[in-house]
């Protein structure tokens, strides 16, 4: 049982839980049986495509798993994994 | 917020923004400056490490509060969201923009990205007067 951060603005999607521990020997199970118990996250953090959304950062611990095997990263009961946007901007005027 | 972004004029700053959430009602407790990686010039773009809002996402939980939103700064410019925010923010966070004019603040929004990010909705901001 991985435990997995939900960030904030998504708790309203999973019972207001700030954190929920669920199974899976990968990220991508643990994720898959996050989107089971919760479907309303899904399109929050999958495409159409059924792949995560560009802005879409998962963190086993303190490691990018997009360096590791992405969602085929083995993921231990002792692991806690974290969904962490990636956030950019600026005002556009050319100078 | 305003000292940071004062500070990094001419370039923009950006950072997270930790309170609680009660409801509609969004309060910021603390600003966690950030540092801006855009890579070439700052002056008109800003971009977060994900690192780095991990840290202060663990750090809101130790303090039992939540991150809410994230905050930069336009150089000289309004508070508007831009396209290029749109495009590139996340559409569950809070996005409070700083105008910076001459190096002095002038006034800010806070802007809610729609789900596809395709517009933003302005949200009604305070803050206290000292």
């Amino acid at each position: 049982m991985a435990r997995i951060l939900i960030p904030t603005p998504l708790r309203q999607y999973a019972e207001k839980q700030d954190s929920v521990e669920l199974p899976g020997g990968t990220v991508g199970e643990v994720l898959g049986a996050l989107t089971a118990k919760y479907p309303d996250l899904k399109k929050h953090l999958y495409n159409d495509e059924g792949k995560l959304r560009s802005f879409v950062n998962v963190y086993l611990n303190d490691e990018d798993i997009r360096y590791m095997k992405k969602e085929a990263t083995p993921a231990a009961p002792s692991d806690t994994l974290s969904i962490v946007p990636s956030i950019a901007g600026g005002s556009t005027h050319g100078r | 917020m305003v000292n940071h972004a004062q500070a990094a004029y001419p370039n923009e700053c950006c950072g997270a923004m930790i309170g609680s959430i009660d409801g509609e009602s969004k309060t910021v407790v603390r600003a966690v400056a950030l540092d801006n990686v855009s890579f070439g010039s700052q002056r008109a773009r800003y971009e977060l490490r994900p690192e780095d809002l991990l840290r202060a996402d663990r750090e809101a939980r130790q303090r039992n509060l939540d991150l809410i939103g994230i905050y930069h700064s336009h150089p000289d410019c309004g508070a508007y969201f831009s396209e290029t925010d749109l495009k590139n923010s996340c559409p569950w966070y809070s996005f409070v923009v700083l105008s910076i004019q001459n190096g002095a603040f002038d006034h800010a929004n806070s802007w809610l990205p729609d789900a596809d990010q395709t517009k933003a909705e302005k949200e009604e901001l305070t803050w206290p007067e000292s």
